[in-house]
């Protein structure tokens, strides 16, 4: 089994980007989470100053309701 | 136990703590210990040890350069010296990983965190043990030890007037809500075999079915007609339910400690990612990480439908479907310590959800007509005679139930929605039954507007708690969740604001709180179980932080409580003045337009005389 099977919902990334705007910084936090392997990406949340950007970005690896690779194997 | 003979040895310049804390361990447990002094070299160290002749060595290392040379070093040194096969040898400290020390040939490694109770364990070759408090959780009654008993003479005759009526009112009357609920318990009655407790023969549940689904609305029949799903559902598959049933409570589970000394406030969460089995993974982390207790979410939509579906089944959206067989599985995959409530205050199946939450074996629930209807969309009169209903089917359940007062979060005043709320609890206790109070600990639209919270966000939320006591004798229990509309995105702010209105919650010594996840303010996607684990990690700080000290409010928050409990005493002589409690939300006197709630309009008409 894969380590990312194990994973219960999300992996959050949080992360300083180098931005000139925070449109520009929403656009690589997406695509810093593309590049990473998380397809079912979202920003949970972003705050940009000064050519900076301080992002938590959520790539949910099973959503609620999806087949859980994991299912049978809730923590004892 | 055998005695062992233990050397402990600090490799930083002057970094020992840790060690001592270990060394008092050991001596308590009887060992021999010698501790060197800080700064020594590994042959310094080892040499010491060729002349003491320990069955342990115990070293720490806290300063973080050169930790893999160092470490090496004496781990040689041991060799070299013949010892190391008969001694044990550990490391513990803040620059250690327990991967790091088997690298380098220890026996064991000690992260930071690491109790004295599990370097003990290690000295002698045994598991270590949990904290007692941390084995098990005792499921209190949050309602032990309170009176009911109004402490103003106006308020006192006033809510009983106000109170007797409306509860006469509502049990003159009947809708498919209540029909529904009288409907579900003798069905549950006929599917176990029994009567419905009038000692006549068990009844037809077909037949009882069939009249169940009358009263329902077109989706919900369509359902149980076969012809069709209702919203976004779908059943769960036969591996999902043998998941959820193998969730059960393994015993001896380990929970972390929230409280500190306090052995008040309770701490529930939230739960209701729309899949059962979902939410019974979150709920084990949210019990592991120190989670008192468990809220359970429904569907906003499923409080505006006629009718409750049976199953298993998943809500590809927020809030998870209120059935039987969903309640059945998410209790029973609870720690059997943990309490459970599954609220039932707000739609057109309230009556129905007590007998199900009853029937799942839920510990409390939530009822409140007056912010159902005035802030959650249902018609006043309906949900007046529901709620009668859901009072009395609580009370017979012995399901204590919080009374609360989210309509505050629409714009309605405290001191209004705290009448409505003393109100529901006067009828409660008339009913036989043990409410608990809930006011909101929150940055409300009022409060914005009138400034109250311009300053700090203790005085008001304190003048709250200290109103309801200096009028009413009943458990209090901030929510839902405390600090409600102060969380942003970010998740270390989120759940700060959490843990800081934690610290007052625990500082007035109440009985409950309600937290949020530090996802609160996110609306893009379903919650992840990390952020539970953010927000009972601060609250937990924050009970650490303060022990038995208090946060102190400023004289504002005296002022506000006498201005609370005006507004209180004025609101309640309004209602007195109307025909009836009904009357009375109509005509806004509980929270009007101006302040910014309306009359539901669900269920409305359907309310006819027994």
């Amino acid at each position: 089994m894969r380590a990312v099977d194990r994973v219960l919902d999300a992996i959050d990334l949080e992360t300083v980007l180098l931005a000139e705007d925070e449109r520009s910084a929403r656009r690589l936090a997406f695509q810093l989470a593309k590049e990473l392997g998380l397809t079912d990406a979202d920003i949970v949340a972003l705050e940009w100053r000064a050519n900076m950007a301080r992002v938590r970005v959520r790539g949910y690896i099973h959503r609620p309701g999806h087949h859980y690779t994991w299912l049978g194997q809730t923590a004892r | 136990m055998a005695r062992r003979k233990v050397l402990l040895a600090p490799m930083d310049p002057v970094h020992d703590v840790g060690l001592k804390l270990v060394q008092r361990a050991l001596d308590a447990a009887g060992h021999s210990t010698l501790r060197l002094p800080p700064d020594l070299s590994a042959e310094e160290i080892v040499s010491r040890a060729i002349e003491y002749q320990p069955d342990t060595v115990l070293v720490g290392r806290t300063l973080g350069y050169n930790v893999p040379e160092v470490l090496a070093r004496l781990v040689d040194l041991m060799e070299a010296a013949g010892m190391r096969s008969r001694v044990r040898l550990g490391v513990g400290g803040m620059a250690i990983r327990p991967e790091l020390a088997a690298e380098l040939g220890y026996d064991r490694g000690f992260g930071p965190g690491t109790s004295p109770e599990e370097a003990l364990a290690f000295v002698e070759g045994r598991e270590p043990q949990p904290p007692a408090a941390a084995q098990t959780l005792e499921k209190p009654d949050l309602t032990a030890g309170y009176g009911y008993l109004a402490k103003d003479r106006e308020v006192a005759t006033s809510l009983e007037a106000i109170a007797t009526a409306a509860v006469a009112w509502g049990k003159a009357r009947t809708s498919p809500g209540v029909e529904r609920a009288r409907l579900r318990r003798r069905l549950l009655a006929a599917e176990a075999g029994a009567g419905a407790g009038d000692g006549r023969v068990p009844e037809s549940a077909e037949a009882l079915r069939r009249a169940y689904v009358r009263e329902c609305d077109p989706p919900i029949r369509a359902f149980y007609e076969g012809t069709g799903p209702v919203g976004k559902t779908r059943p769960l598959s036969p591996d999902e339910i043998a998941a959820l049933a193998a969730a059960a409570d393994p015993g001896g589970f380990e929970r972390r400690r929230v409280r500190h000394l306090q052995t008040r406030p309770r701490v529930f969460v939230q739960y209701g990612t729309g899949c059962p089995v979902m939410d019974s993974a979150h709920n084990r982390v949210a019990e592991a990480w120190g989670a008192d207790g468990l809220v359970h979410f429904d569907p906003s939509w499923a409080a505006r439908t006629e009718g409750l579906i049976e199953g298993h089944h998943s809500h590809e959206e927020d809030g998870t479907l209120l059935t039987l067989a969903n309640l059945r599985s998410i209790g029973r995959a609870r720690l059997s310590g943990t309490l459970w409530q599954v609220r039932a205050h707000r739609g057109l199946n309230t009556p129905e959800i007590v007998v199900l939450a009853a029937a799942a074996g839920a510990d409390l629930t939530k009822v409140n007509p007056v912010y159902g209807s005035l802030g959650a969309g249902t018609d006043p009169e309906r949900l007046v005679v529901d709620g009668v209903e859901c009072l009395s089917l609580a009370a017979a359940a012995g399901l204590p139930l919080d009374v609360v007062t989210n309509e505050e979060l629409c714009g309605v005043p405290a001191g209004k929605a705290f009448a409505g709320m003393l109100i529901i609890a006067a009828m409660a206790v008339h009913l036989g039954g043990r409410p608990i109070l809930q006011p909101l600990f929150c940055l409300s639209p009022d409060v914005m507007v009138t400034g109250r919270m311009d300053d700090n966000f203790v005085d008001y939320n304190m003048a709250k708690v200290m109103a309801l006591r200096q009028l009413y004798d009943a458990p209090i229990w901030p929510g839902a969740p405390i600090g409600f509309l102060t969380h942003t995105e970010d998740r270390v702010q989120s759940a700060t604001s959490t843990a800081l209105h934690a610290a007052i919650a625990v500082s007035l010594e109440v009985d409950a709180i309600t937290i949020a996840s530090a996802d609160e303010a996110y609306s893009g996607g379903s919650i992840a179980a990390a952020s539970r684990v953010d927000t009972l990690l601060a609250t937990a700080e924050a009970f650490r932080f303060l022990g038995s000290a208090k946060v102190a409010p400023t004289p504002r928050a005296r002022e506000w409580a006498d201005e609370l409990v005006a507004q209180i005493k004025d609101t309640l002589r309004r209602i007195l003045e109307r025909p009836s409690l009904v009357d009375a939300l109509y005509a806004g006197v509980l929270g009007s337009p101006a302040d910014g709630v309306y009359p539901g309009r669900a269920g409305r008409g359907t309310v006819r005389l027994r």
